[in-house]
Protein backbone atom coordinates (compact mmCIF):
# COMPACT_ATOMS: atom_id res chain seq x y z
CA UNK A 1 0.00 0.00 0.00
CA UNK A 2 2.78 2.38 0.94
CA UNK A 3 4.46 1.64 -2.35
CA UNK A 4 1.35 2.58 -4.28
CA UNK A 5 0.99 5.78 -2.28
CA UNK A 6 4.62 6.58 -2.91
CA UNK A 7 4.28 5.84 -6.63
CA UNK A 8 1.21 8.07 -6.72
CA UNK A 9 3.01 10.87 -4.94
CA UNK A 10 5.95 10.59 -7.30
CA UNK A 11 3.56 10.65 -10.23
CA UNK A 12 1.89 13.84 -9.07
CA UNK A 13 5.12 15.56 -8.15
CA UNK A 14 6.89 14.59 -11.32
CA UNK A 15 4.32 16.09 -13.60
CA UNK A 16 5.63 19.63 -13.65
CA UNK A 17 7.89 19.18 -16.59
CA UNK A 18 6.22 17.72 -19.65
CA UNK A 19 8.85 16.68 -22.05
CA UNK A 20 10.53 18.06 -25.08
CA UNK A 21 9.77 21.32 -26.80
CA UNK A 22 12.18 21.47 -29.69
CA UNK A 23 10.45 24.25 -31.60
CA UNK A 24 13.07 26.80 -32.55
CA UNK A 25 10.90 29.57 -33.94
CA UNK A 26 7.51 30.20 -35.46
CA UNK A 27 6.14 32.84 -37.82
CA UNK A 28 4.18 34.61 -36.45
CA UNK A 29 6.24 34.36 -33.28
CA UNK A 30 4.69 33.01 -30.10
CA UNK A 31 2.41 35.63 -28.49
CA UNK A 32 3.04 38.09 -31.34
CA UNK A 33 0.35 40.46 -32.56
CA UNK A 34 -0.06 40.85 -36.31
CA UNK A 35 -2.26 43.28 -38.21
CA UNK A 36 -3.23 40.89 -40.98
CA UNK A 37 -4.03 37.19 -40.97
CA UNK A 38 -0.99 35.34 -42.38
CA UNK A 39 -1.67 32.99 -45.27
CA UNK A 40 0.50 30.36 -43.65
CA UNK A 41 2.15 29.56 -40.36
CA UNK A 42 5.81 28.63 -40.41
CA UNK A 43 7.27 26.25 -37.85
CA UNK A 44 11.01 25.80 -37.56
CA UNK A 45 12.24 22.88 -35.46
CA UNK A 46 15.68 22.20 -34.01
CA UNK A 47 15.72 18.64 -35.32
CA UNK A 48 13.92 16.50 -37.86
CA UNK A 49 10.30 15.84 -36.97
CA UNK A 50 7.21 14.47 -38.64
CA UNK A 51 4.09 16.39 -37.65
CA UNK A 52 1.23 14.07 -36.79
CA UNK A 53 -1.45 16.48 -35.66
CA UNK A 54 -1.92 20.23 -35.71
CA UNK A 55 -5.07 21.85 -34.45
CA UNK A 56 -5.93 25.52 -34.45
CA UNK A 57 -8.31 27.16 -32.04
CA UNK A 58 -9.60 30.62 -32.80
CA UNK A 59 -10.77 32.89 -29.99
CA UNK A 60 -11.43 29.89 -27.71
CA UNK A 61 -14.34 28.83 -29.88
CA UNK A 62 -13.62 27.38 -33.31
CA UNK A 63 -11.21 24.50 -33.31
CA UNK A 64 -10.09 22.69 -36.42
CA UNK A 65 -7.54 20.04 -37.32
CA UNK A 66 -5.21 20.88 -40.14
CA UNK A 67 -4.91 18.58 -43.10
CA UNK A 68 -1.41 17.12 -42.89
CA UNK A 69 -1.93 14.96 -45.96
CA UNK A 70 1.18 16.16 -47.82
CA UNK A 71 3.45 16.18 -44.78
CA UNK A 72 4.90 12.70 -45.05
CA UNK A 73 8.59 13.23 -44.36
CA UNK A 74 10.82 13.97 -41.38
CA UNK A 75 11.97 17.53 -41.80
CA UNK A 76 12.78 20.70 -39.87
CA UNK A 77 10.63 23.36 -41.49
CA UNK A 78 6.90 23.36 -42.04
CA UNK A 79 4.61 25.85 -43.73
CA UNK A 80 0.98 25.23 -42.90
CA UNK A 81 -1.75 27.09 -44.82
CA UNK A 82 -4.12 29.08 -42.61
CA UNK A 83 -7.80 29.86 -42.93
CA UNK A 84 -8.82 33.34 -41.98
CA UNK A 85 -11.26 33.08 -39.08
CA UNK A 86 -11.18 36.78 -38.29
CA UNK A 87 -9.50 38.86 -35.61
CA UNK A 88 -8.60 37.40 -32.23
CA UNK A 89 -6.21 34.91 -30.71
CA UNK A 90 -5.15 31.81 -32.61
CA UNK A 91 -3.77 28.93 -30.58
CA UNK A 92 -1.80 26.29 -32.49
CA UNK A 93 -1.40 22.93 -30.81
CA UNK A 94 0.95 20.52 -32.50
CA UNK A 95 2.06 16.94 -32.02
CA UNK A 96 4.81 15.12 -33.82
CA UNK A 97 7.40 12.38 -33.81
CA UNK A 98 11.13 13.07 -33.67
CA UNK A 99 13.29 10.91 -35.92
CA UNK A 100 14.75 9.33 -32.75
CA UNK A 101 11.26 8.04 -31.86
CA UNK A 102 10.47 10.66 -29.20
CA UNK A 103 6.93 11.98 -29.19
CA UNK A 104 6.94 15.76 -29.17
CA UNK A 105 4.23 18.31 -28.61
CA UNK A 106 3.71 21.95 -27.89
CA UNK A 107 1.53 24.99 -28.21
CA UNK A 108 2.02 28.54 -29.43
CA UNK A 109 -0.34 31.41 -30.09
CA UNK A 110 -0.58 34.69 -31.93
CA UNK A 111 -3.05 37.48 -32.08
CA UNK A 112 -4.66 39.01 -35.19
CA UNK A 113 -5.89 42.59 -34.76
CA UNK B 1 0.03 17.33 -14.84
CA UNK B 2 0.47 14.75 -17.55
CA UNK B 3 -2.74 13.92 -19.37
CA UNK B 4 -4.43 10.53 -19.09
CA UNK B 5 -2.15 9.18 -21.81
CA UNK B 6 0.90 10.41 -19.95
CA UNK B 7 -0.20 8.56 -16.82
CA UNK B 8 -1.09 5.45 -18.82
CA UNK B 9 2.36 5.59 -20.43
CA UNK B 10 4.03 5.66 -16.99
CA UNK B 11 1.95 2.70 -15.78
CA UNK B 12 2.68 0.72 -18.97
CA UNK B 13 6.39 1.48 -18.60
CA UNK B 14 6.31 0.31 -14.97
CA UNK B 15 4.62 -2.97 -16.00
CA UNK B 16 7.17 -3.34 -18.81
CA UNK B 17 10.11 -2.95 -16.41
CA UNK B 18 8.56 -5.27 -13.85
CA UNK B 19 7.60 -7.98 -16.36
CA UNK B 20 10.68 -7.89 -18.57
CA UNK B 21 13.27 -7.54 -15.81
CA UNK B 22 11.70 -10.17 -13.53
CA UNK B 23 11.28 -12.67 -16.38
CA UNK B 24 14.85 -12.15 -17.63
CA UNK B 25 16.23 -12.18 -14.09
CA UNK B 26 14.37 -15.36 -13.16
CA UNK B 27 15.87 -17.31 -16.07
CA UNK B 28 19.32 -15.82 -15.40
CA UNK B 29 19.12 -16.85 -11.74
CA UNK B 30 17.78 -20.29 -12.75
CA UNK B 31 20.76 -20.94 -15.03
CA UNK B 32 23.28 -19.51 -12.61
CA UNK B 33 22.09 -21.15 -9.40
CA UNK B 34 20.41 -24.27 -10.89
CA UNK B 35 17.03 -23.40 -9.45
CA UNK B 36 13.96 -25.62 -9.85
CA UNK B 37 10.31 -24.78 -10.41
CA UNK B 38 10.87 -21.29 -11.78
CA UNK B 39 9.24 -21.78 -15.19
CA UNK B 40 5.76 -20.62 -14.17
CA UNK B 41 7.19 -17.52 -12.53
CA UNK B 42 9.30 -16.60 -15.56
CA UNK B 43 6.42 -17.28 -17.97
CA UNK B 44 3.94 -15.17 -15.98
CA UNK B 45 6.25 -12.16 -15.83
CA UNK B 46 7.24 -12.57 -19.49
CA UNK B 47 3.55 -12.39 -20.44
CA UNK B 48 3.18 -9.22 -18.34
CA UNK B 49 6.24 -7.85 -20.14
CA UNK B 50 4.82 -8.74 -23.56
CA UNK B 51 1.45 -7.15 -22.87
CA UNK B 52 3.07 -4.02 -21.45
CA UNK B 53 5.41 -3.84 -24.48
CA UNK B 54 2.45 -3.80 -26.85
CA UNK B 55 0.44 -1.39 -24.69
CA UNK B 56 3.38 1.02 -24.34
CA UNK B 57 3.93 0.99 -28.13
CA UNK B 58 0.25 1.55 -28.77
CA UNK B 59 0.13 4.44 -26.26
CA UNK B 60 2.93 6.11 -28.17
CA UNK B 61 0.54 6.11 -31.13
CA UNK B 62 -2.05 7.88 -28.98
CA UNK B 63 0.59 10.41 -28.01
CA UNK B 64 1.04 11.28 -31.67
CA UNK B 65 -2.61 11.97 -32.36
CA UNK B 66 -3.63 13.17 -28.91
CA UNK B 67 -6.56 10.75 -28.72
CA UNK B 68 -7.44 7.07 -28.31
CA UNK B 69 -7.72 6.44 -32.05
CA UNK B 70 -3.94 6.78 -32.32
CA UNK B 71 -3.52 3.55 -30.34
CA UNK B 72 -4.66 1.54 -33.35
CA UNK B 73 -4.00 4.01 -36.16
CA UNK B 74 -1.97 2.05 -38.75
CA UNK B 75 -0.32 5.22 -40.07
CA UNK B 76 0.88 6.31 -36.61
CA UNK B 77 2.01 2.83 -35.56
CA UNK B 78 3.68 2.33 -38.95
CA UNK B 79 5.48 5.63 -38.50
CA UNK B 80 6.70 4.59 -35.04
CA UNK B 81 7.86 1.27 -36.45
CA UNK B 82 10.34 3.09 -38.73
CA UNK B 83 12.04 4.77 -35.74
CA UNK B 84 14.20 3.25 -32.97
CA UNK B 85 10.92 2.71 -31.06
CA UNK B 86 10.10 0.03 -33.64
CA UNK B 87 13.52 -1.59 -33.20
CA UNK B 88 13.01 -1.75 -29.44
CA UNK B 89 9.52 -3.23 -29.93
CA UNK B 90 10.93 -5.91 -32.24
CA UNK B 91 13.75 -6.82 -29.82
CA UNK B 92 11.30 -7.07 -26.92
CA UNK B 93 8.83 -9.22 -28.84
CA UNK B 94 11.57 -11.53 -30.13
CA UNK B 95 13.40 -11.60 -26.79
CA UNK B 96 10.36 -12.30 -24.62
CA UNK B 97 9.02 -14.73 -27.27
CA UNK B 98 12.30 -16.70 -27.16
CA UNK B 99 12.25 -16.56 -23.36
CA UNK B 100 8.78 -18.10 -23.21
CA UNK B 101 9.55 -20.68 -25.95
CA UNK B 102 12.70 -21.78 -24.10
CA UNK B 103 10.68 -22.51 -20.97
CA UNK B 104 9.00 -25.39 -22.80
CA UNK B 105 12.26 -26.95 -24.03
CA UNK B 106 13.67 -28.64 -20.95
CA UNK B 107 16.97 -27.86 -19.25
CA UNK B 108 18.72 -26.65 -22.40
CA UNK B 109 15.75 -24.40 -23.13
CA UNK B 110 16.65 -22.30 -20.09
CA UNK B 111 19.72 -21.08 -21.96
CA UNK B 112 17.51 -20.11 -24.92
CA UNK B 113 15.28 -18.31 -22.42
CA UNK B 114 18.30 -16.52 -21.01
CA UNK B 115 19.39 -15.44 -24.49
CA UNK B 116 15.85 -14.12 -25.02
CA UNK B 117 16.02 -12.23 -21.74
CA UNK B 118 19.31 -10.62 -22.71
CA UNK B 119 17.92 -9.60 -26.13
CA UNK B 120 14.89 -8.05 -24.40
CA UNK B 121 17.16 -6.17 -21.97
CA UNK B 122 19.35 -5.03 -24.85
CA UNK B 123 16.28 -3.29 -26.33
CA UNK B 124 16.69 -0.52 -23.76
CA UNK B 125 19.92 0.54 -25.47
CA UNK B 126 17.98 1.55 -28.57
CA UNK B 127 15.62 4.17 -27.24
CA UNK B 128 15.49 6.79 -24.57
CA UNK B 129 17.91 9.16 -22.94
CA UNK B 130 20.91 6.87 -23.19
CA UNK B 131 20.60 6.06 -26.90
CA UNK B 132 20.13 9.71 -27.78
CA UNK B 133 23.61 10.45 -26.37
CA UNK B 134 25.12 8.02 -28.83
CA UNK B 135 28.05 6.96 -26.69
CA UNK B 136 29.04 3.31 -26.53
CA UNK B 137 30.25 3.56 -22.95
CA UNK B 138 26.81 4.72 -21.77
CA UNK B 139 25.17 1.85 -23.65
CA UNK B 140 27.54 -0.68 -22.07
CA UNK B 141 26.87 0.87 -18.65
CA UNK B 142 23.10 0.62 -19.18
CA UNK B 143 23.31 -3.03 -20.28
CA UNK B 144 25.51 -4.01 -17.31
CA UNK B 145 23.25 -2.06 -14.96
CA UNK B 146 20.13 -3.80 -16.24
CA UNK B 147 21.66 -7.30 -16.25
CA UNK B 148 22.77 -6.85 -12.63
CA UNK B 149 19.37 -5.45 -11.63
CA UNK B 150 17.57 -8.33 -13.39
CA UNK B 151 19.67 -10.98 -11.62
CA UNK B 152 18.99 -9.34 -8.25
CA UNK B 153 15.24 -9.20 -8.89
CA UNK B 154 15.22 -12.70 -10.37
CA UNK B 155 16.76 -14.41 -7.38
CA UNK B 156 14.36 -12.92 -4.82
CA UNK B 157 11.18 -14.93 -5.33
CA UNK B 158 12.85 -18.36 -5.76
CA UNK B 159 14.96 -17.63 -2.65
CA UNK B 160 11.93 -16.59 -0.65
CA UNK B 161 10.16 -19.78 -1.73
CA UNK B 162 13.11 -21.93 -0.61
CA UNK B 163 13.19 -20.09 2.73
CA UNK B 164 9.51 -20.73 3.35
CA UNK B 165 9.73 -24.51 3.85
CA UNK B 166 11.97 -26.31 6.39
CA UNK B 167 12.69 -29.00 3.79
CA UNK B 168 14.51 -26.48 1.60
CA UNK B 169 16.25 -24.35 4.25
CA UNK B 170 19.60 -25.84 3.22
CA UNK B 171 19.02 -24.97 -0.43
CA UNK B 172 17.92 -21.47 0.58
CA UNK B 173 21.11 -20.97 2.56
CA UNK B 174 23.16 -22.34 -0.33
CA UNK B 175 21.51 -20.21 -3.04
CA UNK B 176 21.59 -17.16 -0.78
CA UNK B 177 25.26 -17.69 -0.11
CA UNK B 178 26.14 -18.17 -3.77
CA UNK B 179 24.13 -15.10 -4.81
CA UNK B 180 25.94 -13.18 -2.07
CA UNK B 181 29.26 -14.13 -3.66
CA UNK B 182 28.09 -13.14 -7.17
CA UNK B 183 26.59 -9.93 -5.79
CA UNK B 184 30.02 -8.87 -4.52
CA UNK B 185 30.76 -8.22 -8.20
CA UNK B 186 27.36 -7.44 -9.73
CA UNK B 187 26.08 -5.00 -7.10
CA UNK B 188 29.14 -2.70 -7.19
CA UNK B 189 28.97 -2.92 -11.02
CA UNK B 190 25.28 -1.96 -10.87
CA UNK B 191 26.02 1.04 -8.66
CA UNK B 192 29.06 2.21 -10.61
CA UNK B 193 27.17 1.91 -13.93
CA UNK B 194 24.12 3.67 -12.44
CA UNK B 195 26.26 6.42 -10.93
CA UNK B 196 28.09 6.95 -14.21
CA UNK B 197 24.83 7.18 -16.17
CA UNK B 198 23.34 9.56 -13.61
CA UNK B 199 26.46 11.73 -13.78
CA UNK B 200 26.41 11.77 -17.58
CA UNK B 201 22.67 12.40 -17.89
CA UNK B 202 22.14 14.89 -15.08
CA UNK B 203 25.41 16.66 -15.81
CA UNK B 204 25.86 18.76 -12.67
CA UNK B 205 25.07 18.93 -8.98
CA UNK B 206 22.75 21.90 -9.60
CA UNK B 207 20.80 19.89 -12.15
CA UNK B 208 20.63 16.98 -9.73
CA UNK B 209 19.12 19.10 -6.97
CA UNK B 210 17.27 21.67 -9.04
CA UNK B 211 15.42 19.71 -11.72
CA UNK B 212 12.60 17.19 -11.56
CA UNK B 213 14.81 14.66 -13.31
CA UNK B 214 17.60 15.11 -10.78
CA UNK B 215 15.20 14.91 -7.84
CA UNK B 216 13.69 11.68 -9.15
CA UNK B 217 17.24 10.36 -9.47
CA UNK B 218 17.90 11.29 -5.83
CA UNK B 219 14.75 9.42 -4.74
CA UNK B 220 15.92 6.42 -6.74
CA UNK B 221 19.34 6.55 -5.07
CA UNK B 222 17.80 6.76 -1.59
CA UNK B 223 15.60 3.74 -2.36
CA UNK B 224 18.61 1.82 -3.66
CA UNK B 225 20.45 2.74 -0.45
CA UNK B 226 17.57 1.17 1.48
CA UNK B 227 17.84 -1.95 -0.70
CA UNK B 228 21.56 -2.20 -0.02
CA UNK B 229 20.84 -2.10 3.72
CA UNK B 230 18.35 -4.96 3.40
CA UNK B 231 20.72 -6.91 1.16
CA UNK B 232 23.56 -6.42 3.64
CA UNK B 233 21.35 -7.75 6.47
CA UNK B 234 20.56 -10.82 4.35
CA UNK B 235 24.14 -11.46 3.38
CA UNK B 236 25.82 -10.75 6.70
CA UNK B 237 23.21 -11.99 9.18
CA UNK B 238 20.30 -14.07 7.92
CA UNK B 239 22.08 -16.23 5.30
CA UNK B 240 25.02 -17.11 7.63
CA UNK B 241 22.53 -17.89 10.43
CA UNK B 242 20.50 -20.09 8.10
CA UNK B 243 23.65 -21.89 6.98
CA UNK B 244 24.46 -22.48 10.64
CA UNK B 245 21.05 -24.15 11.00
CA UNK B 246 19.05 -21.43 12.76
CA UNK B 247 15.44 -21.92 11.54
CA UNK B 248 14.36 -18.47 12.76
CA UNK B 249 16.71 -16.94 10.18
CA UNK B 250 14.52 -18.33 7.39
CA UNK B 251 11.59 -16.25 8.59
CA UNK B 252 13.74 -13.13 8.84
CA UNK B 253 15.13 -13.74 5.36
CA UNK B 254 11.65 -14.24 3.93
CA UNK B 255 10.36 -11.01 5.50
CA UNK B 256 13.41 -9.10 4.41
CA UNK B 257 12.87 -10.27 0.81
CA UNK B 258 9.24 -9.11 0.92
CA UNK B 259 10.38 -5.64 1.98
CA UNK B 260 13.07 -5.73 -0.71
CA UNK B 261 10.35 -6.43 -3.28
CA UNK B 262 8.33 -3.41 -2.13
CA UNK B 263 11.36 -1.15 -2.40
CA UNK B 264 12.16 -2.58 -5.85
CA UNK B 265 8.60 -1.78 -7.00
CA UNK B 266 9.14 1.80 -5.82
CA UNK B 267 12.49 1.95 -7.65
CA UNK B 268 10.90 0.68 -10.88
CA UNK B 269 8.05 3.19 -10.46
CA UNK B 270 10.49 6.07 -10.01
CA UNK B 271 12.44 4.88 -13.05
CA UNK B 272 9.27 4.78 -15.15
CA UNK B 273 8.59 8.42 -14.23
CA UNK B 274 12.20 9.32 -14.97
CA UNK B 275 12.24 7.77 -18.41
CA UNK B 276 8.71 8.66 -19.47
CA UNK B 277 7.80 12.02 -18.14
CA UNK B 278 10.86 14.01 -17.18
CA UNK B 279 13.19 15.87 -19.48
CA UNK B 280 16.89 15.68 -19.00
CA UNK B 281 18.48 18.80 -17.57
CA UNK B 282 20.12 20.75 -20.37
Amino acid sequence: MKTFLLAGMIGIWATGAMAHSPLDATTPANEATVTEMPSEVLMDFKGDIRLTRVSITHADTHSMDMDLGDQTAFTQEFALPMHDMGAGTYVVEWRGLGSDGHALNGTFSFNVE
Amino acid sequence: MPDAFGLAAIIAKFALYLGLMTAAGTVMATCMFRLDRTRGLAAAFAVVGLMATILAFSLRGANLTGNVSGMTDPEMLGLLWTTPVGTALLLRLVGLGLLIAGLFMGRLGMWISMLGGIIAIWSFDHIGHVSSRDTTLLEIALTLHLLAVALWIGVLTPLKRLASSPATYTSAADVGHRFGVVAMVTVPALIIAGGYMGYELAGSLEALVGTGYGQALIIKMLLVGLLLGLAAANKLRFIPALRAGDPAAAGHLSKSISVEWLVILAVLGTTAVLTTNLTLPT
